[in-house]
């Protein structure tokens, strides 16, 4: 496997001087009424790449703007001159008129444009939605109605049986989060699958799996002990690759779940 | 080890050297840590009599597979099936430099030479481990290096160690000393080209290959005069346009089709035939670029021990989009098929089939698949794959088994003569992959598209699979989580060692696959164990993380 790679355009600076030399918008191409065709995380990789060699002089290494950089942060989700991707892919292959806004100009071919794409739309946290519900109807239903803290720990509040969700902002979208409290069981991290382990007497111990490797495994049963097991002693085991969390959707109303969702949207990591 | 009263060393050197200085008077001799094996470690001269049969010492691990034929198996059997879980640790050597350590040692008479990321060696006593010299390569700061600052191993001829370099040199190094003897250029590193691999000595010639495959480059095998680095034969693994299987390239392809040799080759001296395997045509993902068979990528080439010239070629995976480099080790053994003892090659190969070929001719004699496979419906009766449609890589991804990374990959597999079985570490994955444009730069990666796992590695299984030769079958599998990347050991012992990224060291019973004996070393592994005995006594080393472990019994010592 690659893992590296340098860019594969013109460099930054010919493509200033054909510009101004030029003085004039290229022409549009067909691929700015189209949908982004290159969406993937191969895509993302690779618009990160570009723009680090192309944009990261005036926008920042991360797309950021501030410190020594002189263009705005691209990370908010909201463009000054484009409000689609479309129009994203216009103001990046042609620049801005009049600004400092520099395009990478019309022999940019169509792929890496949309990649750039891809980079700027894959920054944004907002990019599944904005959250209806109210995040503070919704914190009262976590450590209430919908008992997540018997499971789920908050800043240190709560329990161990569950992940720690006081940034889970940072890393689920808002509809990732919609589905999670009604279809949990979509996309459970092999951290949160559960063991079973069969010993001597019938003994039986359930727990969620910490780690696991080719001898050995480690959980945390229900009353969240600590405890290993050899996979070539006496016990037996199961995995179950499946969640322990319920489903809220005939527990929580829409609305309830909504608050839920905003809540947990808002837990973020400091800026 | 006998108890008895030893001579120090100390003690020996002074009375030498020091009687008439008067050196005795201050330092007085001090009672060094008794050992049988003292003054043992001089290697007498490593001929090519001694590579040919060096099955017969199994003291010494003498190349990077152990043996010309490349069986990976060890006559040594002092730690057997009975005895494995007493094994214990005797020494380690930290490797300074944080990279994968991929590095296979070798041992000639009580002496160990380790290679080092990035490209360094050194040269240590086998007993405990103590360095007696260290080589270290200078390096150029833009090196073109796709996976790791890495260094598989050296050879030996003579006194002479020769290793490959990341900078694309071949560089002679004195195997007494550490001093460089003749440093070679192969290829520009700049143009991409880059080297990994231990070099193969065969006769009195060096026969290396080249990385790179991930730049555009055109990949070759060379051969060089060990005495003096010059340049004997190189051939080509993309034919010229002068050549009949050019045109399994279209238009200029050729010029940027990749096809390295990145791994050791075997030499089966009655025949006086190289073999080599070669990695994946370029752009890895984008095949309409290179449409065609995209010879003699993917494949395994039979060359004259002499000259170089190709006696015949099998390719695994015509025209590849998948990265399924045929970087496998080629076993050469002799088996028993249908009544008749045959010459034959055993192939685990990364597009996830399993191949028995004829070493002499390259006849296809049976294959099958021994990971999970998703891209072909099977084998025709001349071995070629019969593709399924709608595997190749997309702008919106397709999902194919094996991954990129492949059912095996580089990792050293082995062979015993005691139970006719081949030992291959395999994965059964999965991956979406995409197709891309890209335009070839010189010195730029180049691979015209990329792959991502849909699920995490948990998903997926991985395992040891010992794998009967004269049917394809396997026979047993041994469960790794969540996979490995490790080769495999054999020995007469009836034991195989192998190790997981999980860092793990283990040794499985040869015949059963039942674990006898693991101890978790804490880091991942990417390298191979490898056996030899100083003394009397077996050893077993294996590198971990970034430190090479060393294990024996308890015994006397």
């Amino acid at each position: 496997m690659p893992t590296t790679g340098n860019n594969v355009f013109t460099p930054w600076a010919t493509v200033a001087l054909l510009t101004a030399l030029l003085g004039a918008a290229p022409t549009l191409s067909s691929a700015q009424d189209a949908e982004n065709p290159y969406t993937s995380r191969i895509d993302v990789r690779t618009g990160r790449r570009l723009f680090q060699a192309q944009c990261s002089t005036c926008h920042g290494l991360n797309a950021a703007g501030g410190n020594e950089s002189t263009g705005p942060d691209l990370t908010t989700g909201r463009f000054r001159h484009a409000d689609s991707d479309a129009g994203l892919f216009r103001v990046i292959r042609d620049g801005v008129r009049s600004t400092s806004m520099l395009g990478l100009g019309a022999d940019a071919d169509d792929q890496s444009v949309w990649q750039l794409v891809t980079y700027l739309r894959s920054l944004d946290v907002t990019a599944g939605g904005t959250p209806t519900g109210s995040a503070a109807a919704g914190r009262q239903l976590f450590a209430g109605k919908g008992a997540c803290t018997s499971c789920h720990m908050v800043h240190g509040q709560g329990k161990r049986l569950g992940p720690d969700l006081s940034q889970v902002g940072d890393r689920r979208a808002l509809g990732d989060l919609q589905t999670d409290l009604v279809q949990p069981d979509t996309e459970v991290s092999p951290r949160w699958w559960t063991m079973k382990a069969s010993g001597p007497g019938g003994q039986i111990v359930e727990g969620l799996r910490m780690d696991e490797d080719t001898f050995t495994f480690r959980i945390m049963d229900s009353d969240e002990q600590l405890r290993a097991f050899s996979k070539y002693g006496d016990w037996t085991y199961e995995r179950l690759q499946r969640s322990t969390m319920p489903s809220y959707a005939e527990t929580l109303t829409e609305d309830e779940r909504n608050d839920l969702a905003a809540y947990l949207f808002s837990l973020r990591s400091e800026p | 080890m006998t108890p008895t009263t030893m001579v120090s060393p100390v003690a020996v050197a002074l009375t030498v050297l020091g009687l008439g200085l008067g050196l005795a008077a201050i330092a007085p001799p001090v009672a060094a840590q008794p050992r049988s094996v003292d003054g043992a470690a001089v290697f007498s001269p490593v001929t090519w009599e001694r590579l040919v049969n060096a099955a017969d010492e199994p003291h010494n691990w003498l190349m990077y597979n152990g043996t010309l034929d490349s069986q990976r198996f060890s006559r040594l059997d002092q730690i057997d099936t009975s005895n494995v879980g007493q094994l214990e640790l005797k020494w380690a050597h930290h490797i300074p430099q944080l990279d994968r350590a991929e590095t296979t040692p070798l041992v000639v008479d009580g002496v160990m030479f380790i290679t080092e990321s990035p490209s360094n060696v050194v040269a240590v006593d086998a007993v405990t481990g103590r360095p007696f010299w260290r080589y270290d390569h200078p390096l150029p700061d833009d090196l073109r290096v796709c996976c790791g600052r890495n260094n598989r191993g050296v050879s030996i001829l003579g006194e002479m160690l020769y290793m490959s370099t990341l900078d694309a040199h071949v560089v002679a190094i004195d195997g007494r000393s550490g001093s460089l003897v003749w440093s070679r250029q192969v290829a520009d590193y700049r143009s991409g080209y880059s080297k990994t691999a231990a070099p193969l000595i065969v006769k009195d010639q060096v026969v290396t290959g080249i990385a790179g495959g991930e730049y555009g480059i055109r990949g070759f095998l060379d051969s060089y005069d060990a005495k003096t680095g010059e340049r004997l034969w190189r051939t080509h693994t993309i034919p010229g346009p002068d050549h009949p299987d050019n045109r399994s390239w279209a238009g200029d392809s050729w010029r940027t089709g990749g096809s390295p040799t990145w791994i050791t080759g075997s030499y089966d001296p009655e025949l006086n035939l190289v073999y080599w395997g070669t990695g994946n045509p370029g752009p890895d993902w984008n095949g309409d670029v290179r449409q065609g068979d995209n010879l003699y990528a993917d494949s395994v080439l039979a060359l004259d021990g002499d000259t170089g010239e190709m006696s015949w070629y099998f390719q695994f995976t015509p025209h590849d989009v998948h990265d399924w480099d045929a970087i496998q080790v080629p076993v050469l053994a002799d088996i028993e098929l249908d009544g008749e003892t045959r010459k034959a090659m055993l192939w685990a190969n990364r597009n996830g089939f399993y191949y028995t070929l004829d070493r002499e001719t390259g006849e296809f004699l049976l294959g099958k698949p021994f990971a999970k496979q998703t891209w072909a419906e099977g084998l025709d009766e001349n071995g070629r794959p019969i593709r399924r449609p709608d595997t190749s890589p997309s702008q919106e991804g397709t999902l194919v088994s094996p991954m990129a990374g492949g059912a095996t990959n580089w990792w050293s597999p082995a062979f015993s003569p005691r139970t006719g079985l081949m030992y291959v570490n395999a994965f059964d994955g999965e991956a979406l992959f995409f197709s891309r444009e890209q335009e070839y730069n010189e010195g730029d990666n180049f691979t015209g598209g990329g792959t991502e796992t849909p699920l995490p590695i948990e998903h997926y299984h991985s395992a040891i699979r010992a794998i009967d030769p004269t049917t394809g079958d396997i026979t047993w599998e041994f469960p790794i989580t969540p996979r490995s990347r490790a080769g495999v050991l054999a020995t007469a012992g009836d034991l195989v060692f192998s190790a997981s990224v999980d860092g793990y060291f283990y040794a499985l019973d040869a015949g059963t696959g039942a674990p006898l004996w693991h101890i978790s070393l804490g880091g991942p592994v990417h390298a191979q164990p490898m056996t030899y005995a100083v003394g009397g006594q077996q050893f077993v080393s294996m590198t971990v993380g970034n430190t090479l472990y060393t294990f024996g019994l308890d015994g006397e010592r």
